[in-house]
């Protein structure tokens, strides 16, 4: 699913050249549950970037689903970002004017998808997160826990290969937090390749693969 | 983008608008002023373009007048002459009056000149016209009371005036009757015959008009005319009939050319062409500086959508995360610009119209609205939205994904 090839990624910080990245190389297969795991400053946001093709590498081959990532347009990321990944964010992320379900919807209206097929999804996905009484809320009047359930069914709506959490259950409480880990192992037994990006050992330990990265390596 | 697409920018735009609406309003507020300022400035504009223009057919129709003597200033008509040596005779009034009648209506001779008026122990200083009743069709002339003078007045040079309704108020009280009272024109007993419609025009309503025979020999002892007013059958032959007419009188006076002539012809295309022109620019320049308020209204557009993209950074990092491509935000932020610039516009088409409706109604200032200037106050409104909308929605679709989703 995800192939890395000797990934680098440098930053230019003023006259001083930043390797957050250097010559990462990974393995994920499909429906795989990989967690990576460092401390701050280890590169695992940047790798997470490129992961799910907001970023791109300066060297290095990245190809997700055999397709080859790097080279590809602003426009083209953006396309790959919404058929082939579904972020799940550490602070939700969701939009606050819009209630659930349009926030669900979203990733669909840029797939372009019809308005009448985009809603029928939406709800469908809210009832699989156990939300369904709440498709009408606005995330302010919703819980952490039930915001975090959008967020997970917002990135689903698109069907995509790869579901890239990053803390997800960071800004929630620990029973909460244990509940959306369960939701989202849940789904990856349904099939859905799950990258977990995390600074917490015990919560990486639920992976079938832990890879750990230091100083832009992996360790 | 598909029609879908626009659609749900709309969508999202609304949103937008609908969850900070007193921010949207403020911002549509210089467009509407704008717009309504370019509307109402140019029916007005219009309506005094068309007062002037109305006012010179007023004169008469087709009007063409001979002078005697060399051009003077602009006017079209001069009622009084005094000053002037006529030159014109009653050959050259002939020879006009022998054109061809698909050129010619009327043809009215007429010389002027100042006259002392008195009726019992009332005085006033007015103008005496003499002239034929012609002249009452060249000019558009019509009694109020009584009658104007017949051509068998002008064959017996008969001392009877037919007086303008300013010399009318000036001689008589209110609600006398003046048919068959007798004047005194220069000391000559004269019988008023009738009272001429009031013509708005101060010199016309100033006047006191008798047979040109009876003038010749009680006034003034020349034979020549000061000038003769002509209708032309048409619009179309006033130019190629003035041309016949200098060509003649040109022939007549034996000069060579209109250079050293000793007469001119007035004619009310060009007065007309002058006039419109004049009220043409005024419009436009009041149309320029509405104008300017429209771009002012265009800045406040793009000075809002930056601080709302600025506001908005993180919105636009999660839209780019979902899929947005840099097209589906520039049309987000620019469908959002048109459509705050449109209602602004749309208000203020509204506002322009009902304002210069009012300023008819009740402060009787003429105004009129062109649909050409709804049309195009409603596309600059949407010109301004695109084209200040167009930078900001630019940075947003510039925005690196990593770093907007990073901004708090």
């Amino acid at each position: 699913m995800i192939t890395m090839t000797d990934v680098s990624k440098e930053y230019r910080m003023g006259a001083e050249t930043v390797h957050a990245l250097a010559g990462v190389s990974l393995q994920i297969d499909g429906g795989d549950f990989v967690s990576i795991i460092g401390p701050s400053g280890s590169g695992k946001s940047t790798l997470m970037n490129i992961i799910g093709c907001l970023d791109t590498p300066t060297k290095g081959s990245y190809r997700l689903a055999d397709e080859p990532v790097e080279g590809l347009s602003a426009d083209r990321l953006a396309e790959v970002r919404n058929s082939a990944i579904g972020f799940v964010f550490q602070t939700f992320n969701l939009l606050p004017r819009l209630n659930a379900l349009e926030n669900v919807e979203l990733p669909l209206v840029y797939a372009g998808v019809p308005s009448g097929e985009r809603r029928a999804t939406a709800r469908e996905l809210l009832d699989r997160v156990g939300l369904s009484d709440r498709v009408r809320h606005r995330p302010n009047e919703l819980s952490g826990g039930q915001r975090q359930r959008v967020a997970i069914a917002r990135a689903l709506a698109t069907k995509p290969r790869v579901l890239l959490a990053d803390e997800p259950t960071g800004a929630l409480d620990t029973r909460t937090g244990s509940e959306i880990m369960d939701l989202l192992e849940e789904l990856n037994r349904d099939g859905t390749t799950l990258v977990l990006v995390t600074h917490e050992p015990e919560l990486a330990e639920r992976a079938r693969q832990v890879i750990r990265l230091l100083d832009g390596r992996v360790a | 983008m598909g029609r879908r697409s626009l659609w749900e920018s709309m969508r999202m735009s609304g949103r937008s608008i609908a969850g900070s609406p007193v921010r949207a309003a403020l911002t549509a507020l210089g467009v509407m002023i704008g717009v309504a300022s370019v509307i109402s400035l140019v029916a007005l504009g219009r309506g005094a373009q068309e007062e002037v223009a109305g006012g010179l057919q007023q004169l008469g129709s087709n009007l063409l007048i001979v002078y005697s003597g060399e051009p003077r200033g602009t006017a079209l008509v001069r009622t009084n002459t005094s000053n002037i040596r006529p030159t014109l005779t009653e050959t050259d009034l002939e020879t006009i009056r022998g054109l061809p009648a698909d050129m010619i209506t009327y043809v009215a001779p007429a010389t002027t000149a100042n006259a002392q008026l008195k009726y019992e122990n009332r005085n006033t200083v007015s103008t005496v016209i003499g002239t034929t009743p012609e002249y009452t069709e060249v000019r558009n002339l019509r009694p109020a009371y009584g009658e104007f003078f017949s051509e068998s007045d002008v064959d017996s040079r008969s001392s009877v005036v037919a007086i303008g309704m300013q010399v009318y108020r000036d001689l008589f009280a209110p609600g006398t009757d003046p048919v068959g009272q007798r004047i005194r024109v220069n000391g000559i007993s004269f019988r008023v015959v009738g009272v001429m419609e009031e013509k708005g025009d101060a010199a016309q309503d100033n006047s006191v008009l008798i047979p040109i025979t009876t003038y010749q020999r009680r006034v003034s002892g020349d034979s020549n005319y000061a000038m003769i007013a002509i209708q032309a059958a048409s619009p179309d032959v006033m130019r190629p009939l003035q041309a016949t007419i200098e060509e003649h009188l040109l022939r007549l006076h034996r000069l060579p050319s209109m250079e050293s002539a000793d007469f001119y012809v007035a004619n009310q295309l060009d007065l007309l062409a002058t006039v419109e022109g004049v009220a043409g620019t005024f419009t436009l320049m009041l149309a320029s500086i509405a104008a300017i308020s429209l771009v002012v209204g265009g800045v406040g557009i793009m000075n809002i959508m930056l601080v709302s993209v600025t506001e908005r950074t993180r919105e636009i990092g999660v839209r780019m995360a979902l899929g947005a491509r840099r097209r589906d935000i520039i049309s987000q932020f620019l469908t959002e610009a048109v459509l705050i610039a449109l209602a602004g516009g749309l208000i203020g088409i509204a506002i322009g119209v009902g304002g210069s409706w009012a300023v008819t109604e009740f402060a009787r200032i003429a105004s009129h609205i062109t649909p050409i200037s709804i049309v195009a106050a409603f596309g600059f409104s949407i010109f301004v939205g695109l084209f200040f909308g167009g930078y900001p929605a630019w940075r947003a679709s510039r925005l690196d994904p990593i770093e907007a989703l990073r901004y708090e």
